[in-house]
């Protein structure tokens, strides 16, 4: 029966089955050469020092110290006028936002968000908003809140503004796609942590840096999807506006846009949620108040603030989610036929949460609101005293969690970390080197492998080459944790529809929790130095690994698995033989992402001791020893690169957003 | 904070909590009066319970006895200088001693002021449980350690014995010190100060060997019985910065006794704000900080509420920092 199975497996692609398999036995091979090497000569040859540009780091200090001089110089350089400006307009627009919502009074800030909601998104979308204000206010972090968010919206318009008009010019040019595309595919694969440095050297600390940090990140996901919007304008459309003789720009505000309407308001969706992802990440460079502070501060002084402060960040970003999913919706012109008479219906509706809302901010005054947010009296002590406990619980040694928690990290550590670390940093840097770039040929191609070799020789040029391959090791480690998770339950979800209902919220909710903020539980759990960053990181990357994994599982084709059934396949074989095999680009796709997401939280990690690249980060940032800090961020860009083109595979490039 | 608008009648707030549901929220009045133009003043808090101690029982006192509005801004040691240059925040009300940046921002640029002790002497060292010290007396220098390290081992260690490290935004130089003294030892950073505190109250809680970098002031001391393992005594020249850079050697010598500085920002420090005459005049002593950040990090009492507590109970001290 399996034979019969095999076949009808192979019939589509029986060349690349072959090849694949072929692929995998290559690899293993280089792996086990570099395995014997390690055995011989560990240690025996590292980065030699002739080929360290030692110069860079220096170079980099004296910049930053030139930079930060301009300041009281009377006639401050140009560069520095210009890098002053405008992280002065930046910060100046961020407190003018929260200035605003301020004066708007929290009873009108609430009116506001809730009314609009309800207004153009319907009830539930309105509920949805106000239980999201409700329970800032319930946890006593209504300040932070409106301090966060008017850090965030600074940062989407932004992104917007720079993002839109290049996805359109993306959407109509292909060479323009073509050469913004890797410089995309660059800001998306960086870890966050690397822009740091950069910025705050350019930029100092405050707002502004912050809100540059954020637009790093949320800019691409504007491009693309507004990109692919215009793109999925059919083409008879766009031809019968030409033959009418519509101007180009006509074709554009007539046409194009409004038939991308949809994708467009998707890619508004999309830049707030990945602006809002980077809220944590920037409160390690911000310098005010903010969710973001209260996480990274809270790492040190006060722990459950620390959780709660993340947890209100995953009530505002689903409930963000929720709103402008519905207002996109419900605003569809395609999606009902609107008459004079619902149109005049409608304008009376707005025009009643406008004059709520402006009731809301006079009585907001009337009550003496003023600017002072207040939180409710007692309860966020005690709900703060209650998480407290629960962390001095797992903490304590003499309790039962502890001895499971604990043996589990030391033997991580032992048999896991710190074997493969040696095995990354003591075998002798050339062969390391040449053995990566052998395993990227293999499973990408040429391309890929010359980038890997190129990316690894930087590394090992600006000096970070142990550091790397520390960091490196960890990331294998993790990878390998998020796959034996991941896969499975992958394979479970997407065969078992139930299983899929239960896990979605679940994995909606890991998926916009801050990445810091999975760091602090670990912290007490298992407080093995590296452990927490691995933890964190395999439940960080494990929700995209798994929904990737089960859509590729989905996606093989019905008569494939029908023809297999119908040779007598049980459902094992079916999922074994047919399935998976078939699904292999996707879980190629699912390695890929995890890789990336993966190192962008063991980097993090650094800052509660996952040592590698990451800690000569946060070192650099906290000390400010710039020089130093951005060498390592560099190594982490060339890391992040090099990791990509190893596991990319040989799916080519992506020409639009698949994330 | 200084809004004073009339209580309307109370017929409006069912109203309001049909319309908004925002029952939950408690409209607290401004309490703030009698304003005089102190305007407002940004303070730094950093890391440690300290120095949120420091930060909050000023701001008290600014904001009740001389009106004045505070923010708080939370920078990092060394960044915060770059900051006070800036104009993004006014005061450091303890700076633990960094000669590098004094140099940049203070002598050369002249953007930063140093203003003179808060009255708290800081300690900074290598520190192990006391019933460790009891086992092996010679624990007391540093020469001690010397063959002893692999008691300190640990699993991330591999064969060598265990530091622990600070929180990476301190003042330190152990990475240095340890290559300086040739210990067998490997500088293991577990990165922010609650994880440190996390790792190495377990193990004493275990009553296991661990050896790792602290100070005081700190309100931990007051539970734990840590001992001091001392380091080679100062010498001329001796570095502590490691941004300076230079010979390991220069570093082999134990961290100084610091004198904890105030520190403003040279916009600040001429504003003629009658918050500057104030935070001039403030300092007090070790017992008193260690006290509020006990009730801080030790209580968990808000830092508000901590700052109201002590000043409460102090009246003459702060009488004496406000004439």
């Amino acid at each position: 029966m399996s034979v019969a199975a095999e076949r009808v497996a192979t019939i589509p692609r029986p060349a690349a089955n072959q090849w694949w398999r072929h692929r995998l036995v290559l690899v293993g091979a280089v792996i086990g050469a570099l395995v014997i090497v390690y055995q011989a000569w560990s240690n025996g040859y590292q980065w030699p020092s002739a080929l360290e540009w030692k110069s860079l780091s220096t170079g980099l200090d004296n910049f930053q110290t030139w930079l930060s001089d301009q300041q009281s110089s009377a006639h401050p350089n140009v560069v520095f006028s210009v890098l002053n400006g405008i992280s002065t307009g930046l910060d100046d627009l961020v407190s003018w936002l929260a200035t605003l919502f301020h004066d708007l009074t929290w009873a009108g800030t609430t009116a506001l968000g809730v009314l609009v909601t309800l207004r153009f998104g319907g009830v539930r979308a309105g509920l949805w908003v106000m239980g999201a204000f409700l329970s800032f206010a319930a946890m006593g972090l209504w300040e932070d809140c409106v301090q966060t968010f008017a850090l965030m919206f600074a940062a989407v318009i932004l992104s917007l503004v720079v993002g839109m008009p290049l996805g359109v010019l993306a959407g109509r040019s292909d060479r323009f796609q073509r050469a913004i595309t890797p410089v995309l595919d660059a800001m998306q694969i960086v870890p966050a942590f690397a822009y740091l440095m950069p910025i705050v050297i350019l930029f100092s600390v405050g707002p502004g840096a912050a809100v540059i940090t954020t637009m790093i990140y949320s800019v691409p996901p504007a491009v693309r999807i507004t990109a692919l919007g215009i793109r999925g304008v059919p083409a008879n459309t766009v031809e019968a506006a030409a033959a009418m003789g519509a101007t180009r720009l006509q074709m554009l505000a007539k046409v194009q846009l409004p038939l991308a309407r949809k994708m467009l308001l998707l890619s508004v969706n999309q830049t707030i949620l990945f602006a809002l992802s980077m809220v944590v990440i920037a409160g390690l460079i911000n310098t005010g108040q903010g969710l973001g502070s209260l996480v990274t501060n809270g790492l040190n002084t006060n722990p459950a603030l620390a959780l709660l402060a993340g947890a209100a960040i995953v009530i505002m970003a689903i409930s963000i989610d929720r709103a402008t999913e519905a207002m996109a919706e419900r605003t569809d012109p395609a999606r009902m036929h609107v008459t004079e008479a619902i149109r005049g219906r409608l304008r009376v509706a707005t025009a009643a949460t406008g004059a709520a809302i402006g009731l809301a901010v006079g009585i907001g005054y009337a009550l003496d609101a003023g600017s002072a947010y207040t939180n409710v009296g007692g309860s966020p002590d005690w709900l703060q005293a209650r998480l407290q406990s629960a962390l001095d619980y797992v903490e304590n040694p003499s309790t039962f969690v502890f001895s499971i928690t604990s043996w589990i990290g030391n033997h991580l550590v032992e048999y896991g970390l710190q074997p493969l670390q040696n095995f990354f940093v003591e075998t002798p840097a050339p062969v390391m080197l040449a053995g990566l770039t052998l395993i990227a040929l293999l499973l990408s191609g040429l391309r890929p492998a010359v980038m890997t070799f190129a990316m690894l020789a930087v590394i090992g040029v600006v000096g970070e080459w142990g550091s790397a391959m520390d960091t490196a090791s960890q990331v294998i480690v993790a990878l390998v944790l998020t796959m034996i998770v991941a896969f499975p339950l992958g394979v479970w979800v997407a065969e078992s529809a139930r299983v899929a209902t239960i896990v979605r919220p679940i994995l909606d909710v890991l998926q916009t929790l801050p990445q810091l903020v999975y760091l602090i539980p670990f912290i007490y759990l298992m407080p093995v130095s590296i452990v927490p960053g691995i933890i964190a990181a395999v439940l960080y990357a494990s929700p995209v690994v798994i929904r990737l994994v089960a859509a590729g599982i989905r996606e093989v084709t019905p008569n494939t698995v029908e023809a297999a059934q119908a040779f007598g396949a049980t459902r094992t074989q079916v999922l074994l033989k047919v399935k998976i095999p078939l699904a292999r680009d996707a879980i190629m796709l699912g390695v890929n992402q995890g890789i990336i997401m993966v190192l962008a939280v063991v980097v993090i990690g650094g800052l509660v001791g996952s040592g590698g690249l990451g800690y000569e980060v946060a070192y650099g940032l906290q000390q400010g020893q710039f020089g130093p800090g951005v060498v390592a961020s560099l190594a982490i860009l060339a890391l992040g690169i090099a990791l990509d083109r190893v596991t990319r595979g040989n799916r080519r490039p992506r020409l639009e957003g698949n994330r | 904070m200084t809004r004073h608008l009339p209580r309307r009648s109370r017929l409006l707030l069912p109203l309001l909590v049909l319309a908004l549901g925002a029952a939950a929220f408690a409209a607290v009045g401004s309490a703030t009066a009698g304003a005089k133009s102190c305007g407002t003043v940004t303070l730094n808090e950093q890391a440690w319970a300290g120095s949120t101690a420091n930060t909050y029982v000023t701001k008290y006192v600014l904001e009740h006895n001389l009106g004045c509005k505070v923010n708080i801004t939370q920078i990092a040691e060394v960044p915060v200088y770059q900051a006070m240059a800036d104009g993004k925040t006014d005061a450091v009300l303890e700076d633990w001693g960094h000669v590098d940046q004094q140099k940049q921002y203070v002598t050369k640029q002249k953007t930063v002021v140093m203003i003179g002790p808060n009255g708290v002497t800081g300690l900074i060292g290598w520190y192990i449980p006391d019933y460790l010290m009891k086992q092996y007396p010679q624990f007391k220098t540093w020469k001690g350690l010397k063959g002893k390290e692999t008691i300190f081992k640990s699993p991330e260690s591999g064969s060598q014995g265990m530091f622990l490290g600070g929180d990476p935004s301190y003042q330190q130089k152990d990475r240095t010190l340890i290559k300086a003294l040739g210990l067998n030892l490997k500088f293991v950073s577990v990165g922010a100060e609650a994880a440190q505190v996390a790792r190495w109250t377990q193990l004493y809680k275990q009553h296991k060997p661990v050896l790792f970098y602290w100070y005081d002031p700190q309100y931990l001391n007051a539970t734990y019985k840590l001992d001091m393992v001392q380091l080679p005594k100062r010498f001329k020249g001796c570095r502590d910065d490691e941004k300076q850079g230079g010979d390991p050697k220069l570093y082999a010598c134990a961290y100084p006794t610091y004198t904890l500085e105030k520190l403003f920002s040279k916009k600040f420090a001429t504003s003629g704000s009658p918050a500057v005459k104030f935070l001039k005049k403030w300092s007090w002593t070790n017992a008193d900080q260690s006290l509020v950040a006990s009730y801080i990090a030790g209580d968990h009492m808000s830092p508000d509420k901590a700052a109201e507590k002590w000043v409460k109970a102090n009246p003459k001290v702060v009488k004496k920092w406000l004439t």
